[in-house]
This record gives C-alpha cells, sequence and structure tokens, in this order.
C-alpha cells in the first residue's frame, strides 16, 4: 500500500550554546513540535498514531532514557509508543523511510517520523568516548573526527579553500534572502522559552520566543571568511567559515497510508519514492552521497535529469563541493535557500527538516522530484527521492 | 596597626591600572577599576551602560590578552568588576585600598582624591601609582585622616612580572601604613618593596635616567653605533637583552623623554641633572620624537622591524644610523674587548677585565661605571638613607642582576674610586673615607645573614628587607653537611636541610640523585624534621642531564641506562615515602625531572613564577622518572562511582603528549602537575625557601609517610582505544608527525597500565616498570636521539 507525507512541521534551527535553545531539551522542542503538527490535522485523533519515529545523532544524557518513547508519551498520550533510531545525520530522513516502509508492509498507517537534536547540551562525540579495541586496531579511521573528513575529501577531491569559502559565502546569501523572503516562516512552529535565572541576587521570570533560524550572517564577506584559521588541520582548507554549525532543533512529519489518507479525506504532499543508504570508507565518508544516490536513482527508475532539486546536506564546504563534483550534481538547483553552513545542522534532526524544507520550496516552484541527500558519520550516505503530489 | 586588605578600588584602567588590577586579583583581592566615560559619546549612547563603561572594559580585554598574561590563571579575571567615574563612584566606599592610575596631571589626580574623600569609608587606605608627582603635592586640601592613609605606591610595568613596588610616604603619612605596605607588598604581592623619599622620580628612574641619558652621551662620545652599544651594554654586563636601545623602544621613546624632562626640569643641586639644563638634545632623539617613531609601538624606533626576510627566512632588523639618521639593516658587532670578555665566566672578572681595557669599547664601559658609582654615591642620603634600596630599586626594577653599589664591590671600593675619579667623577668623602679603615665592599655575607654598610651609624647592618629570607649564598660559608659536583645540602635550621642543585642550568644528574638520597635517609637516621629541595636560581631545574643520557643511548648501554631511569624512579619514591616530610621550594622552569620530582613530594612551596610541565617528549621521550606513573594515580584519584573516566584520562594524557607548561603555579593545578591538598603557592619568589621550611616544621610533628599504593585504576584496552583514537586525530591534523604518533601510544599504553582487557587496580611499581620500558624503547630509536642531539647543539626541537 503506498504511503504519503501528510505534512511536516518544524522548529527554527538555533545557534548550539549561544542560542534561543540553548537551555531547552530537545524531548520538550520535539513535543511542542509535534502538538503543532497534530493541530494541524485535527481530524485525526492522537490515539490512531501507531508510532513514533525520532531520529537523534546522540541519544544520551537529556535524550537518553528512550527519547522516542518520552516524547511519544507527551505529546499524543500514553497509548502511543515511540522509538528512537539513530544513523547519525541521516537519522531525521530515515525515520521518514522507516515509517514508509511499516506502511508499505502493511504494520501500520500513521507515522509520525522525523527527528530532534539539542547540540547544547551534549557533547559532540558524548559524555564518553570509547571506540572499541578492537575496531581501532583494525582501522583506526573507524571513529575518526568529521572535521578530518573534511579535510580529507577536500584534499582527494581538491577542493581549494577559496572553493569552499565561496561556496560557504553563497550558502549565507541564499538563506539570508530565504528568510527575508518569509520562506521558512509557515514550516516553522513558534516555540516559546521560559526562562528561570537569578540577577542581582533575585530569581527572574521571563520567556523569549524563538521563530527564526539564526545561524545566518549577514555581515559575512570572501575577506573575513579567508582570515580564518583551519580548525581541523595545520595549513588545511576546512574553517568553522566553511562548516556547518552546531545546532539545536526539531522537524516531524506525518505519514500515513493511503487508506487512512482517503478515510480522513486528507491532500498529502509527497510520497517517498525511494530512499537508499550505502558504505563508505569512514576517512571519507563526506563523499557517501555518491554511493547512495544512484542506488536511490534505480530503485526509483530515474536518472539525475530527473531530479530538479536537491537539498544536499552540507556538512562542510568541501564535503559538498566533493559530492557535487563526484556525483555530478548541478549546483543550480543544489540547496536553492542555502544549507547547514548557514542554517545550521541539529544532527538527528537535519534528515527530516531538509525534506520539509524541500516540498515547500518545491511547491512554490511546482516541481515533481525532488532529493533529500546527506554524508554519515562512520562512512555512509543516504539519498531519498520524494515526489510530490497535487 | 594591621589592615586587612580584601576590597580594592582601582582608578584607571590604562596598561599600569589594568595590569594592577589583574594583579591584585591574582592575590585574591575583589576589584573594582573605574575609568571616565568617553568623551565622545553621542547622545543616543548617553545612558548605554555599554558604552559609558566602553573604555574601562576595553583596557581590561587588552590586559587580559596581554603575553606575557597579566593574571596567574585567566578565571581570576571573574575578582574585577568595572565601572566609570559617574556611576559608580561611591561603590569605592566598598573598598579598602584605592589605588589612582589616572594619567600625569597634578590636577586631574586632585580633582580624583577630592572625589574620593568624599566616597572612601574612613581608615580606608589610599595610594597613588604616580611615577613622578611629588606626594605631598597630591594630598593638598585633603583632611587629615586621608592624609594619615595616604602614601606613594609605584608599581613597574608589567606589575605582575616587574618586582619592584617603591613605597614613598609623605610628611603626615601614619609610619604604621608605611610598615603596613612594605610588608603586604612583600609578602602578599611578592614584590620587592623599597622605601623611597618623596624625591623626584624616586629612586629607580632616578637613577634610571642618569643611567640612561649617559649611555646616549657615551654613545656619541665614542662614536658607536646602537647595535655596538646593545652588544656592550646586556647581558655581557648582567643586564637583560634589552640593553640600551632595544629597552628605549620597548618603553617607549616618548615615555623615557618625559621622564628624562621631568626630572631635568624639577631636580636642582643634582651634579650630573644639573649639566642637562639647558642642554640640547642630541639630533638623533629629535629626530625620533619629531617623527613619532617611539619604539615598538609606533612600528619604528632606534629599530625598525621590517617585513623582510633574508636568506635564512629571518626578519631583517633595521638599526637607525645616528649620523644619517636612516635606517639601514642592523650588524652583528664584532667588539674586540667583547669577544674576550664574553669568555670569562666569573662575572667580577669579566667586569674587571671590561673596564681595564684600552679598547674604546673598554673606555665606553669604564666611563659609565665611573658616572654609575659616584651617582649613586652621591644620591645617598638625597634620595634613600641606606645603599641597598638603590641596589633593590635597580634590580627588580630595571632587571639588572646587580645594583650600582653591588657592581662596584665586584670591582672593590677602592678601585671603583679609582676609576670614578681617573674619569673626572667626583665621589662622597664618606665612600672615600672607606677604604682607610679596612672596608672595601659595601656589602657582606656574615652568620647566615646578607649586611650593608650603614652610612648613618658607620658599621655594617643586616639588610632589613631580607629578614624572613633564606638565601643560601649567605650560608655557603658554613660547612655544607653533603656537597657533590651537582648539588650541595645545607643546614637551614631548626632541624631542616635544603639541597640546592648547582649543576649547570640546574640539570639533574646522579650526583643530585645521591645528595637527595643521603640527606634524606640522613634526615631520617638522626632525627632532622625534614628536607626542603630548593634554590635561588632564576630557574629550579631544567630537567635531567640529557647530555648524558643521550651519550648512553648512543652508545647502546642500556643496561646502565635502565639501571639509572630504575635509580631515578627510586629516589622521587624515596622523595614520596620517606618517613621524614620532603617540601619543594620552585621557582622559574620545573622541567621533565624537576616536574616528576615535584609531583613525588609530600609538599611544595611554588613561586606564583614556576612555569612547571613534563616537556619530555620534545626530545622523542616519555617522563620516565614517575611523571607517566604520577599522571595515571592522578587520573585514578579522580574517578568516583558512575564517572565515565575517559574525559580525565584523556586530559592527563593530553597534559603529557603536548608537554604542555603551565604558565604560573596557579595553572599547574589545572593541568595536574599540582595538587590543591599539598601543593602551596606563594607570591614571593624569593621566599620559597624560607616558607617551605615553615612548610616541613608544620608538617613534621605528625608526619605519617604514606606508603607505595597498589590501588590505581587503570583503564586498559578501553582507554587505550580512546587515546589511539584522539591521536589520530592530530596525526590527521599534521599536528604530529609518525613518530609523535609512536611516542604518544607509548604515553597511552604506560597511562592506561598496558593493554589489560578490562579496567583493573594496580600497583605503583608496575606502573614504574612499563614506563621505564617504554622510555628505554624510546631511547633505542634512532629519532629520539637524534632530537636529543639537536636539542643539545641548537637549543630548540627537532620535529622528526
Amino acid at each position: 500500500m503506498e504511503a504519503y507525507i501528510v505534512t511536516g512541521y518544524r522548529s527554527a534551527v538555533a545557534k548550539a550554546k549561544k542560542g534561543g535553545f540553548k537551555n531547552y531539551r530537545s524531548d520538550d522542542l520535539a513535543v511542542e513540535v509535534i502538538k503543532h503538527l497534530m493541530s494541524t490535522v485535527p481530524d485525526l485523533d492522537p490515539k490512531l498514531v501507531d508510532d513514533v519515529i525520532i531520529g537523534c545523532a546522540n541519544p544520551e544524557g537529556e535524550q537518553g532514557l528512550q527519547i522516542g518513547r518520552m516524547v511519544s508519551a507527551r505529546a499524543l498520550g500514553k497509548e502511543v509508543p515511540g522509538i528512537t533510531i539513530n544513523r547519525y545525520c541521516a537519522s531525521g530522513l530515515e525515520a521518514i523511510s522507516i515509517a514508509v516502509g511499516k506502511i508499505k508492509a502493511g504494520f501500520g498507517h500513521v507515522y509520525i517520523a522525523g527527528g530532534t537534536e539539542t547540540m547544547s547540551l551534549i557533547p559532540m562525540t558524548g559524555y564518553k568516548l570509547s571506540p572499541s579495541y578492537n575496531a581501532v586496531m583494525e582501522n583506526i579511521n573507524y571513529t575518526v573526527s568529521m572535521g578530518a573528513t573534511a579535510e580529507a575529501v577536500a584534499r582527494k577531491y581538491e577542493i581549494t579553500r577559496e572553493e569552499a569559502d565561496a561556496f560557504s559565502l553563497g550558502s549565507h546569501q541564499k538563506a539570508a534572502a530565504a528568510i527575508d523572503g518569509g520562506l521558512f516562516k509557515d514550516e516553522i512552529v513558534p516555540i516559546t522559552v521560559n526562562n528561570v535565572f537569578v540577577k542581582n541576587g533575585k530569581r527572574i521570570e521571563s520567556s523569549h520566543i524563538v521563530d527564526t533560524d539564526e545561524g545566518v550572517r549577514r555581515d559575512t564577506t570572501l575577506e573575513g571568511l579567508a582570515r580564518l584559521r583551519p580548525a581541523f588541520k595545520n595549513g588545511g582548507v576546512v574553517t568553522a567559515g566553511n562548516s556547518s554549525q552546531t545546532s539545536d532543533g526539531a522537524a516531524f512529519t506525518l505519514v500515513m497510508s493511503e487508506e487512512m489518507v482517503k478515510k480522513l479525506n486528507l491532500e498529502p504532499v509527497a510520497r517517498l519514492a525511494a530512499c537508499a543508504v550505502g558504505g563508505v570508507d569512514p576517512l571519507y565518508m563526506g563523499i557517501g552521497p555518491c554511493v547512495a544516490i544512484p542506488k536511490a536513482l534505480a530503485q526509483a527508475g530515474m536518472s539525475l535529469n530527473d531530479i530538479e532539486q536537491i537539498e544536499l546536506n552540507e556538512a562542510f564546504a568541501t564535503q559538498a563541493l566533493s559530492v557535487i563534483k563526484e556525483a555530478k550534481l548541478n549546483p543550480e538547483i543544489v540547496n536553492l535557500n542555502g544549507g547547514a553552513i548557514a542554517l545550521g545542522h541539529p544532527l538527528g534532526c537535519t534528515g527530516a527538516k531538509l525534506t520539509i524544507q524541500l516540498l515547500n520550496e518545491m511547491r512554490r516552484r511546482d516541481q515533481r522530484y525532488g532529493m533529500v541527500t546527506a554524508c554519515v558519520g562512520g562512512g555512509q550516505g543516504i539519498a531519498g527521492i520524494f515526489e510530490r503530489l497535487n | 596597626m594591621t589592615y586587612r586588605l580584601q576590597k580594592a578600588a582601582v582608578l584607571g584602567s590604562g596598561v599600569m591600572g589594568s595590569g594592577i588590577a589583574c594583579h591584585l586579583a591574582n592575590i585574591g583581592m575583589e576589584v573594582l577599576m573605574l575609568d571616565i566615560i568617553p568623551f565622545d559619546i553621542n547622545d543616543k549612547d548617553k545612558n548605554n551602560p555599554v558604552v559609558r563603561n566602553s573604555i574601562v572594559n576595553g583596557a581590561l580585554k587588552n590586559a587580559l590578552k596581554s603575553k606575557p598574561a597579566a593574571l596567574y590563571e585567566k578565571g581570576f579575571a571573574n575578582k574585577i568588576r568595572t565601572g566609570n567615574f559617574e556611576d559608580d563612584f561611591e561603590k569605592i566606599a566598598e573598598a579598602d585600598w584605592i589605588i589612582e592610575v589616572v594619567v600625569e596631571r597634578l590636577d586631574i589626580k586632585q580633582q580624583i582624591f577630592e572625589k574620593v574623600e568624599k566616597y572612601r569609608k574612613p581608615g580606608s587606605l589610599v595610594t597613588s601609582n604616580t611615577s613622578s608627582i611629588p606626594i605631598r603635592m597630591l594630598v593638598e586640601g585633603r583632611s587629615d585622616d586621608f592624609k594619615k592613609h595616604f602614601c606613594g605606591t609605584h608599581f613597574f610595568n608589567p606589575p605582575r612580572y616587574m618586582r619592584l613596588l617603591e613605597v614613598i610616604p609623605h610628611e603626615a603619612s601614619d609610619p604604621g601604613v608605611i610598615d603596613f605596605f612594605m610588608e603586604f607588598g612583600d609578602e602578599v604581592l611578592g614584590k620587592q618593596t623599597v622605601l623611597c623619599k618623596d624625591t623626584p622620580a624616586f629612586i629607580a628612574n632616578r637613577i634610571g635616567v642618569m643611567s640612561g641619558v649617559k649611555m646616549i652621551e657615551l654613545t656619541e662620545k665614542y662614536d658607536m653605533r646602537i647595535e655596538e652599544v646593545d652588544s656592550i651594554t646586556g647581558p655581557l654586563i648582567a643586564r637583560p637583552n634589552t640593553a640600551t636601545y632595544k629597552l628605549q623602544d620597548l618603553v617607549g621613546i616618548d615615555t623615557s623623554d618625559k621622564v628624562n624632562q621631568f626630572v631635568v626640569e624639577t631636580v636642582d643641586g643634582d651634579e650630573y641633572i644639573d649639566t642637562l639644563k639647558g642642554k640640547a638634545a642630541p639630533d638623533f632623539m629629535k629626530f625620533l620624537i619629531d617623527n613619532k617613531f617611539f619604539g615598538r609601538k609606533s612600528g619604528k624606533g632606534f629599530y625598525e622591524r621590517t617585513r623582510k626576510k633574508d636568506d635564512n627566512g629571518k626578519t631583517i632588523i633595521n638599526a637607525l644610523n645616528l649620523k644619517t639618521l636612516e635606517y639601514e639593516p642592523s650588524i652583528k658587532p664584532r667588539l674586540a674587548a667583547v669577544g674576550t670578555a664574553r669568555k670569562i665566566e666569573v662575572f667580577s672578572k669579566r667586569l674587571s677585565h671590561l673596564v681595564d681595557g684600552g679598547e674604546r669599547e673598554n673606555k665606553f664601559l669604564k666611563e659609565y661605571f665611573a658616572a654609575l658609582f659616584a651617582y649613586a654615591a652621591n644620591r645617598v642620603p638625597e634620595i634613600s638613607d641606606e645603599i641597598y634600596p638603590v641596589d633593590d630599586a635597580m634590580r627588580s626594577g630595571y632587571m639588572w642582576e646587580y645594583g650600582p653599589f653591588e657592581y662596584w664591590d665586584l670591582l672593590g671600593i677602592d678601585k671603583g674610586i679609582e676609576i670614578a675619579e681617573s674619569c673626572g667623577e667626583s665621589i662622597p668623602d664618606w665612600v672615600k673615607a672607606l677604604p682607610g679603615k679596612g672596608i672595601n665592599t659595601f656589602y657582606k655575607l656574615e652568620d647566615g645573614k646578607k649586611k650593608y654598610y650603614d652610612l648613618a651609624s658607620e658599621s655594617y647592618k643586616s639588610v632589613p628587607s631580607l629578614e624572613g629570607f633564606i638565601i643560601l649564598d649567605a650560608i655557603r660559608s658554613k660547612a655544607p653537611i653533603v656537597k657533590n659536583s651537582e648539588c650541595t645540602v645545607h643546614d637551614i635550621g631548626d632541624g631542616v636541610m635544603c639541597v640546592e642543585f648547582t649543576s649547570k642550568s640546574n640539570a639533574i644528574g646522579e650526583g643530585i640523585g645521591q645528595g637527595i638520597q643521603q640527606a634524606i635517609s640522613k634526615a631520617e637516621e638522626e632525627g632532622w624534621n625534614g628536607v626542603v629541595i630548593g634554590n635561588n636560581a632564576k630557574n629550579f631545574t631544567v630537567g635531567a642531564n640529557l647530555m648524558n643520557v643521550g651519550m648512553l643511548a648512543m652508545k647502546k648501554e642500556f643496561d646502565t641506562l635502565n639501571q639509572m631511569v630504575d635509580g631515578f624512579q627510586q629516589l622521587n619514591m624515596y622523595i614520596k615515602t620517606s618517613k621524614v616530610p620532603v617540601v619543594m621550594a620552585t621557582q622559574g622552569y620545573v622541567f621533565g625531572g624537576g616536574c616528576e620530582m615535584s609531583m613525588h613530594a609530600n609538599s611544595g612551596i611554588y613561586a606564583a613564577e614556576s612555569y612547571i610541565g613534563l616537556v619530555e617528549v620534545g626530545v622523542g621521550l616519555l617522563p620516565g622518572g614517575g611523571g607517566t606513573k604520577e599522571m595515571a594515580v592522578r587520573a585514578s584519584d579522580k574517578f568516583f562511582e558512575g564517572d565515565v573516566k575517559m574525559p580525565t584520562l584523556i586530559e592527563n594524557f593530553r597534559t603529557i603528549a603536548t608537554g604542555t607548561v603551565s604558565t604560573s603555579a596557579y595553572e599547574a593545578f589545572g593541568h595536574g602537575y599540582l595538587l590543591k591538598e599539598k601543593d602551596f603557592v606563594s607570591a614571593n619568589t624569593p621566599r620559597n625557601i624560607a616558607q617551605a621550611k615553615e612548610k616541613v616544621l608544620e608538617m613534621a610533628d605528625h608526619f605519617v609517610a604514606p606508603t607505595p599504593r597498589h590501588d590505581i585504576e587503570v583503564l586498559g584496552r578501553a582507554g587505550m582505544a580512546a587515546l589511539y583514537a584522539a591521536i589520530n586525530e592530530f596525526r590527521l591534523g599534521e599536528y604530529m608527525s609518525d613518530y609523535d604518533v609512536e611516542i604518544a601510544r607509548k604515553i597511552a599504553y604506560v597511562l592506561c597500565g598496558g593493554d589489560l582487557t578490562s579496567n583493573q587496580q594496580v600497583s605503583e611499581q608496575y606502573l614504574l616498570d612499563i614506563e621505564r620500558e617504554g622510555f628505554l624503547s624510546l631511547l633505542g630509536n634512532q629519532k629520539t636521539q637524534e632530537r636529543i642531539q639537536y636539542l643539545l647543539m641548537n637549543n630548540k626541537p627537532l620535529r622528526n
């Protein structure tokens, strides 16, 4: 049975450790986004949701204790189950693909799928970095850091500092234009954050609303970017300026069977036509999409020319440029509204967030086929092809 | 009366103001620093506190960024609050000490003090950091209480590092206040306090002005290039590298010119300064000042750092040609007298040789010292009733190794008089009479004390500023308990011994090992209270004697090396577990083996200016004297039930693997070299041995020596995997070479207790054994031997 994406919403993406969600938990954030999503489909009884599938790249600490279950119970009621899944930066898209797969297998009719991540509250490598001794002795690069992989692809695919900085500038410019044009306004759930703090010895309560992506730097220039020091390698090309930002955010979609769509008389926006993952050398993890894209295209029986728009997660400018080069993507259709370098990359949330962004932009441009693709730490890639429905 | 100072207000936030604020925070005071609001504040920002405080906050920010660091530890910045003169002045009511550091203008300072009087709490101390304005003028119009609690406290730049603090009373100052600052400045601020009279420029700058102007005069007279003058007035005569003209560039030619002018204008009846009145400055001084070539801050002065590089990749430095007034590439002077003098290691002999020779550089120096001796002698009792404050001031304020009277002593009073008179200088009668009385030095060491010739009583008296110090030189005349080529063990009284290193750079070799061994076992057997390991050198130690280790490695004498390393490990364990307390007293470099020794000692008094580090990786080694083991012990001691442990392990690994050196003793706690429960910091470097002795006595009564441990938790393979992954990042980032990786993996192996398949408790000796094994295997590697050889030959590390 066909599975459809009925709708999707996201929070604004906030800068980790200094932005609007720096003290706000990602489970609370997920609950708010899902509640809002449900409010837009008033005919859907929350108890009909078969499962809540939550992508999360560091499910420990504040995101531990089965965040999937915590969120499902709080957002939809204790009767609704929840699961946490993890494929690092692909988690959000993977969640949608699992929901689609379950519906197609006949295991259920209604799924909430997406991801949530706080990078403010959980360290990038988790609280305890503890790789397997055997793994490390077999291949030291299984656990390689993302920055090192960005340098590795830059060297292998001959991406220069100038190219990377120019790409980064473009990302900021496109993102600024999109925000100024109000393009993300309808997909973002404004979140009210309540604060209690001590000022001059007194307990003060206040609140602020987060409703706009925070990462864009409107004053970025090539000269400014050129002044930044390499962040990961002596004499390297990857800087804080041409890398994705660490962020906090949540994004969820409603995935439903054809039967249920008809029953509730809903108008679905898209279907996931194909979704594939593949593995690459961990040291060159950034190139992951190059193996996932052909697989997905083959599944769908399509060629790259059929794809009208691509959201390619910008883990790093060197990585995105390597993928564009190696997979022969048309740069003109990639990241039309900027990418993670400007808008942020809340790991487990990103795949779902890009899906929502893509579908909305496809609607505005009246396009039929679009793709979300991302590289994944540890040496993987994911690509999902969406068909927009009228 | 004892004042308890807890809160300070610093008025003015310039380089000196913020430097002083930082140093007061260093010693634990809460500091309020205020400055003016910007003159050009516009209507829009009139009420914006960020703009109103922008001057003071900008200044503090600069101070916190300055290098060398103004704070002992970054976190101390939390002790400093800021504000402005208009909105926050009343907050000075909380301050126990208010120090004024605003611009050097009498009217402005007086306005400030008028305001201070309005808000200060009665009994609070008020001082000025003025370098030139007479203290008595600053208190005109002030109340009796204000005057009583007021004096000058003159710091030198940078306040954390420059040891001089001039304390200047005025007539109505309460003697109790002055005594307090002399003591507080010394014991708490860690300064050399010098009591000054309220005479222009006080002591250090008064002598400094004469010295600087004389250098310029002699440069012209002997037709010298500035590089030549700098080559004979720096380390050659026991003065800093900056010598004469580099110092001018560093201080700022405009700044020193202002001080010179001030002294010339305000001083009367000074035989040298009087000759300068109405005298035109040399053309080159006018050239520099008119063009605003003030030195480093303006990009050029006497020297100019160009952007060009020579064939060896070194930046080309230009020097001003004093005749043509053009900058030309600086030369490396090859003066005949310098070459021979440099080979004379005993400084008194070198000085004597320098002033005797017939070259123009000899004559230059002869005339300079003649003038210096005469000037200093004629200033007593004008600027100081005694001689020692003059020497103290020049040593601690100008970083000379000897003050004027101490230089004089090196030649002998008689020879100094002869030199001075042959140059036409006039020496006061009281000095000329001394040789006739059989007195040929201004100072002498007697009964473990340094004594000075007192002009008033015509007799030797103990230097009071040294009470509470243990100066090893002063007790050298007593028969040592142990003496060998590398160390001397002194009896420093009250049943305490002090092991003093005397080897080159205080490098640790077998002699030091034997000395410590003998001292401790003697202390154990004969019932001494304990042992201090400390010395008065600039640097405590550079670490183990690398030359010896390197030679043995190249000769492949690994059995000998194994014994040697085992011996050093056991020595450190003996320091830790002997029945008497062993307490360190350090300053300057505490590197490698010295750091390992400190980690094992039962306690330590570390001068704040101790630069501590396990630096072995630089020569391709791991700390092999128990340092790596001790880092494993310290990680284990930090673990707690439910702890993920890995971050602690990684932190300790990083410290060793990157050869981290602390930039102050306080920072060393953060690196894990020092431990809060046993180690202590002293702001006053020369007091550390005396304080370490006190610590021994305090511990001795109920001392229970620790025993070797068997409960050290190591993480085995799990830890190694995490550390290997971390090392891989350094390699990929090209911050480490392949050989660095090998060294780092060895360190990881030892820290984790080897490739154990689970967490386990192991003994100190087990860790020492694998540490020694790792050390020796690295030492057997050609690349390590190359690193050692390279460092010994070039005094900088090799990356291979």
